[in-house]
């Protein structure tokens, strides 16, 4: 493949699982600036690695460049020892439609809270737990991806995976009972 | 099949990666465990809570105009950057003259070259579909299960191709093969739509199908279409609808 056919093959991989891309960058960093920056760098490190791309799966080669970024990234943050904002209202207008009906108020505030909840509550797990957890049920990668993604073994995305599961169900059946008092 | 052994196998299950007889086994196993069932409820609810209730981040515009910035720059012709000063003009016009007399050769070469690699590719395409219809079997590995073609691959080939049953739309995985075109080996999906035989070749990046369009030959259809990030050719002798509608199909999966 020539370099510009190399460097065609990037540009159409990154801008079609940019969303993803970004997504990934967002769990894993928190915050919005930081997560465009790091999928920014992934997209120079990509086309520049163009050529070491050996076949297989190209969503995961180019995820695993994406979660690299991300990791330097957050390696330098604790480096620095610098306090970075995390999202603390992910609620986002992203996924708010616009909705005439008034009666929809009070649904959607509800699936905010649920939206809040449940992010705070992937925040805190072990970003390794976490990440295997949004590119599985989030992404819907397959556990070979997953491990291309991570240059772990099978095995390791399996056990991950299931121990992040147990932490995140445990964390949320902790927010059901200590929310029932108020709920009834 | 035994509760632990049930419970190991729980998560593969779940995620679609349990193979199809040990599947069968497993679900045998939870017909008869309630402790099971609820365990896999369990999975299920997390997952619903995930998918709806955690935010979906959509990339931000800035960031994709970002990269575009990149690939548009890229575009500009590296001559327009160029400003020779005055008293070298006449030098240039000499220098241009020559080098755009290469250019053109190169071109035309190329043009032709590449016109020859495209056919030969079109051509290796149709006659390995015609021989696979030819011999006694069209596939290699028999089966209808994704989960048994994927991994069959895995042990002789260098690309892992996106494998998906489409029985539910007409179009039933049935197999794999692995052939050459050119000098590569490139996997090949074998699907069956009612009578016809659809061969999906499954292209390295290296070699590149620039097809914009259907290509016919003796009542034979050749696409290409993109398959998980990968150039796929599908060839079969379907008519125009179904093809595209096949395609549709390969190019949503992932």
């Amino acid at each position: 493949m020539s370099p510009a056919d190399n460097q065609a093959f990037v540009d159409d991989l990154a801008l079609r699982h940019l969303d993803a891309a970004y997504s990934l960058g967002r769990w894993l960093l928190g915050n919005e600036q930081d997560a465009a920056d790091a999928v920014h760098d992934a997209y120079l490190r990509a086309a520049r690695a163009s050529g070491t791309y050996a076949g297989g799966n190209a969503r995961a080669w180019w995820l695993a460049i994406v979660r690299n970024c991300c990791l330097a990234r957050l390696a330098i943050r604790n480096k620095e020892k610098r306090n970075v904002p995390i999202d603390k209202d992910p609620v986002i207008a992203e996924r708010w439609m616009p909705q005439t009906d008034l009666d929809d108020v009070e649904d959607r505030v509800d699936s905010a809270k649920r939206q809040r909840l449940i992010t705070r509550r992937l925040q805190s797990l072990p970003e390794n737990f976490r990440e295997v957890l949004i590119l599985r049920e989030i992404e819907e990668l397959s556990y070979r991806e997953i491990a291309d993604v991570l240059q772990t073994p099978i095995g390791t995305v399996m056990s991950r995976l299931a121990r992040g599961r147990a932490l995140l169900q445990k964390a949320l059946a902790d927010h059901a009972t200590a929310q029932a008092p108020y709920g009834l | 099949m035994d509760c632990k052994t049930a419970h190991d196998l729980l998560p593969l299950y779940f995620d679609g990666e349990l193979d199809r007889a040990t599947g069968r086994e497993f679900e045998a196993h939870l017909d008869e465990c309630a402790d099971c069932r609820a365990a896999l409820i369990e999975l299920d609810a997390l997952r619903r809570t995930l998918r709806e209730d955690a935010p979906r981040y959509i990339a931000p515009e800035t960031l994709r105009a970002r990269i575009q910035k990149h690939t548009v720059t890229r575009d500009v012709p590296a001559s327009s950057r160029l400003a020779p000063r005055r008293w070298l003009a006449l030098a240039a016009s000499w220098a241009i003259a020559f080098a755009a007399g290469g250019a053109l050769m190169t071109t035309w070469n190329h043009a032709s070259n590449s016109g020859y690699a495209q056919s030969q590719l079109t051509r290796d395409l149709f006659v390995s579909h015609w021989r696979a219809l030819a011999a006694t079997s069209p596939v290699d590995v028999v089966s209808t299960d994704q989960h048994t073609v994927k991994p069959w691959f895995a042990g002789k080939i260098a690309i892992a191709p996106v494998v998906q049953d489409f029985a539910d739309q007409g179009y039933a995985l049935i197999g794999g093969r692995i052939d050459y075109v050119g000098n590569e080996r490139v996997p090949v999906l074998v699907y069956r739509h009612g009578k016809h035989l659809i061969d999906v070749f499954v292209l390295p990046q290296t070699i590149t199908a620039a097809i914009d369009k259907p290509i016919q030959s003796q009542g034979y259809v050749l696409d290409v279409v993109n398959l998980g990030g990968q150039p796929a050719a599908i060839v079969s002798d379907m008519g125009q609808a179904e093809l595209a509608q096949f395609t549709g199909l390969l190019s949503a999966s992932r």
